[in-house]
């Protein structure tokens, strides 16, 4: 699928020369994302500086019939911006700029390529805040976190990326700039085209820019560490604490083996032999903290919970979150290969969706780790194999299968945060009845008659 | 594990990287250009294909192994801990074994910086030469082309004259009383040849505080230059010979971030089957940074309170005492993180305006051999670094790393600012 010359020059044309990259080390450079499975060689990386450059571009890729690709910082987990052989990978990171902040109105436009971690920075100089927290927000992009319809820790509370999205400006495949949606909380103008982007993978139009609503920083905050004996426990706390009307912002949970490497990296002294942690998280006021704060330590402690308590200080909550956040990375040290699955169910089905995940272990002798958004039904069960042993990664991508079958029998979804894209894309027919894909398809073809536009992913 | 090849360098740690991108967050480099081939989760992956066959080692790879500036920042958020740094210069090392040195680098390296001595014969020899060095003559601003074109057309301060070790003695004594304690001092080759009057701050400070200096002539580069440019074998022998030289002082203090920062990683250097990993351990631990010195040991208390420090922005000129600000460096921060020390000896000089500068611990841009290979990417990190230090309006910028006062001289000639850039050892002892 490689292009001509004359392509690559007109390419040049448009966004300058320094903004197109072709050598074989730069080109490399953009064949993976942040998944462990798929990796493949674009032709050409081309950096717009604006609006203008980006529909430049996708006239041009029309007109050839070359697939584009779009990327942000490329931490994605399910393959979405790896570019087909030769195509063109379309890097938004150097359209970065926080276009205009209203502090009347609480909303922020931004360019794709501005970090997540960065706009926050900026917000906490004026007292605001946007929630969705991918915990990849040190270096995702706003353009990547839409279009993956990302999600976080802070789902319990305060939702995903959707939930704050008011309009945006895209280009579509044709070059055509649109805008989209608004500036408005609320908007019925037709069909809400840019929810339909969002988490649309690239797949439907490219994002130029987004508006998006924000949230005053929470005066206060405190952590809750609760240490369980029985995963079923934790669960019943998690349920009692939701019952109960307290809304913590964030409930993680954390099995056996991500204790042990808590214990091993950044010792907090748990119970080595304990079956599941719970991590909290409870914002908001200061007056409304602390008795909150109280009330799930109470429900812990009611549901069967070993040992609870609150975080000292934000030096000691920092220290419980940076030990979670250091464990988990541990999970994908300690295996060539990891499957990183991010299947939810609703959320009283998490205990059973745990037991089902220990038979499956044990069944086809693999490895799973369990971390997950305990508050929301998300679990990243992590499968350890190595690519390089076809045998084990075999019994690996059987196990799976089954837990993908486990959600979905559980009433689940294959996905919550993570996307589709490639390392999914064969489960799709399993989660969604055909009629609804090739509605996809033609929702699609609408959008991208000549299908330029991440080709490839989502379905088969 | 080809000869010579010590594990840390290895290419094998790089297979930890799980391509998180929290590298991305903090890496200099890739902030000025973003571009991924230039950010240790890019080079890592092509280190691997690399190695695995998967790609070529041309021109472009080795423009990607030379982009890293080896500031330690990837290594300290990495979450799995991959050293990067180390990986790259590791396979910067791979290449100079594969395809030899290039010329002025063989000379640079294994000619002059093994053997300093020699080094300085030649240097000294050409500070004769009119307006290469502060002996007398017209004052030519800018280190001829010729010279600079191994720094990377990097305009350098004039040759002292003559070099710290032509004005200190081997061994000098306290200044008066009772001996306090004995210390030995790594200088660094840039205090020895371009900012000696920095050098012989530090150590008269050391003097004046009781101390009994010992300041070993025959002590060579720390070797970090040589490294960075991927010659390993030179690298180590660079180090056994300081190790040595060093073996019968008990405290070693440098003024240099960089060279601190290598001589506390002197180990890595080594296999782990090499007897010189116990004895670079054992130098290693002797080491520290002038400031850590000071402070470790209480001879400078902040006399003022923590809450006086005021930000640049709000800060006015203080009743005709110097405004100073601090660029906070690399290596002291990244890697021997003893960036508290450096603020608790600025808040403790009385008489002067301290005030922060936007993004002190920001990259001046200097980084080795990177600013060589990359002067475009060191310019646009060094205008950045300058713009700041015009911002918090101070009188003097303050730095703990001779290479960075370099390249920050540099960055205020270009922009024709009237700031002085000083050691810390400079305004500690009143220079100001």
């Amino acid at each position: 699928m490689a292009f001509g010359k004359s392509i690559l020059g007109d390419l040049k044309a448009i966004v300058g020369e320094a903004n197109v990259l072709t050598s074989a080390a730069d080109l490399a450079a953009y064949s993976y994302d942040g998944s462990s499975s798929w990796q493949s060689i674009p032709g050409a990386v081309v950096f717009p500086s604006k609006v203008e450059h980006i529909a430049a571009t996708l006239e041009l890729l029309n007109r050839h019939g070359t697939p584009v690709t779009v990327r942000g910082a490329g931490t994605c987990l399910s393959g979405g911006p790896i570019s087909p052989p030769g195509g063109v990978v379309l890097c938004m990171t150097r359209m970065n700029r926080i276009v205009e902040l209203d502090r009347e109105d609480f909303t922020v436009k931004v360019e794709p390529g501005v970090v997540l971690h960065d706009l926050n920075r900026e917000l906490a100089k004026h007292r605001l805040f946007f929630p969705p927290d991918p915990q990849s927000f040190l270096a995702a992009t706003i353009g990547g976190c839409v279009a993956e319809g990302a999600g976080g820790p802070y789902a319990v509370k305060y939702g995903v990326f959707k939930h704050y999205l008011l309009g945006m400006t895209v280009v579509l495949a044709s070059g055509a700039i649109l805008e989209l949606g608004g500036n408005t909380m609320k908007n019925v103008t037709g069909y809400d085209l840019p929810q339909l982007i969002c988490g649309s993978e690239g797949t439907l139009a490219v994002i130029a820019q987004v508006t998006l609503r924000l949230l005053p920083l929470p005066e206060a905050r405190c952590t809750v560490l609760a240490i369980f004996n029985d995963v079923r426990q934790a669960g019943k706390a998690v349920h009692r604490i939701r019952a109960s009307g307290v809304v913590p912002a964030k409930i993680e949970l954390m099995d056996n083996w991500m204790l042990r490497r808590i214990e091993e990296l950044s010792p907090l002294g748990l119970p080595l032999d304990a079956a599941a942690i719970l991590l909290f998280e409870m914002d908001g006021s200061a007056a409304s903290v602390a008795p909150e704060t109280q009330e799930v330590i109470r429900l812990c402690q009611e549901a069967g919970a070993i040992q609870a308590r609150a975080s000292e200080d934000a030096k000691d909550a920092e220290r419980l979150w940076g030990a979670r956040r250091a464990a988990f990375s541990a999970v994908f040290g300690s295996a060539p290969t990891v499957f990183a699955e991010d299947v939810t169910v609703p959320v009283s089905k998490i205990p059973d969706l745990i037991d089902r995940i220990a038979e499956i272990r044990k069944r086809y002798d693999v490895s799973i780790v369990l971390v997950g958004h305990a508050g929301d039904g998300n679990l990243h069960p992590s499968v350890l194999t190595d690519k390089s042993n076809a045998e084990h990664c075999g019994r690996a991508e059987k196990a799976v299968h089954e837990i993908f079958v486990a959600a979905l029998a559980l009433g689940g979804a294959i996905s919550g945060e993570h996307g589709i894209g490639l390392e999914k894309r064969k489960f799709l027919k399993h989660a969604m009845q055909p009629q609804a894909i090739d509605l996809l398809r033609q929702i699609k073809s609408v959008f991208d008659p000549k299908g330029i536009l991440n080709p490839g992913k989502i379905w088969e | 594990m080809a000869v010579g090849m010590p594990g840390v360098l290895d290419s094998e740690s790089a297979d930890r990287c799980m391509k998180c991108g929290f590298c991305m967050s903090m890496c200099p480099v890739y902030g000025v250009d973003h571009n991924e081939s230039h950010v240790a989760r890019g080079r890592n992956m092509l280190i691997r294909m690399a190695r695995d066959g998967g790609l070529a080692t041309d021109a472009s790879y080795r423009d990607s192994l030379s982009a890293c500036l080896l500031c330690g920042r990837c290594e300290a958020v990495c979450p799995a801990g991959v050293p990067s740094p180390a990986i790259a210069v590791g396979a910067r090392s791979k290449m100079v074994r594969e395809r030899g040195l290039g010329s002025s680098q063989r000379l640079l390296y294994r000619g002059m910086v093994k053997h300093r001595s020699a080094f300085a014969k030649l240097v000294r020899g050409l500070s004769w030469l009119p307006g290469l060095s502060n002996r007398k003559g017209a004052p030519v601003r800018h280190f001829p082309d010729v010279v600079a074109a191994f720094f990377g057309g990097m305009s350098l301060p004039r040759l002292s004259a003559p070099f710290l070790s032509r004005r200190l003695p081997q061994r000098i004594p306290p200044r008066e009383g009772e001996i306090v304690g004995q210390v030995a001092v790594f200088t660094g080759c840039i205090f020895e040849f371009f900012l000696a009057d920095a050098g012989s701050d530090m150590l008269l400070f050391l003097a004046e505080l009781g101390y009994e200096v010992s300041y070993p002539h025959d002590q060579t580069c720390c070797g970090l230059p040589v490294l960075s440019g991927g010659d390993l074998d030179t690298a180590q022998a660079i180090a056994k010979r300081n190790i040595e030289i060093f073996s019968r002082y008990e405290h070693v203090v440098t003024g240099c971030a960089s060279c601190g920062g290598h001589l506390k990683r002197y180990e890595s250097l080594f296999g782990s089957d090499d007897p010189w990993k116990e004895k670079a351990a054992a130098f290693a631990r002797k080491v520290e940074d002038f400031s850590e010195f000071l402070v470790k040991r209480g001879h400078l208390a902040p006399r003022r309170r923590e809450e006086n420090r005021r930000d640049s922005e709000s800060a006015e000129k203080a009743g005709g005492k110097p405004r100073v600000t601090y660029h906070e460096a690399c290596h002291i921060k990244w890697k021997q993180h003893v960036d508290e020390a450096q603020r608790k000896i600025l808040l403790g000089i009385d008489d002067i305006d301290f005030v922060e500068m936007e993004g002190a611990d920001s990259c001046c841009g200097l980084g080795g051999y990177f600013g060589i290979a990359h002067p475009d990417l060191r310019l646009a990190m060094l205008a950045k670094k300058v713009d700041a230090i015009r911002r918090s309006g101070a009188d003097i910028v303050a730095t703990s790393c001779p290479g960075c006062l370099l390249q920050i001289m540099d960055g205020l000639r270009r922009e024709n600012l009237p700031v002085r850039a000083m050691h810390l050892a400079q305004l500690v002892r009143g220079g100001y």
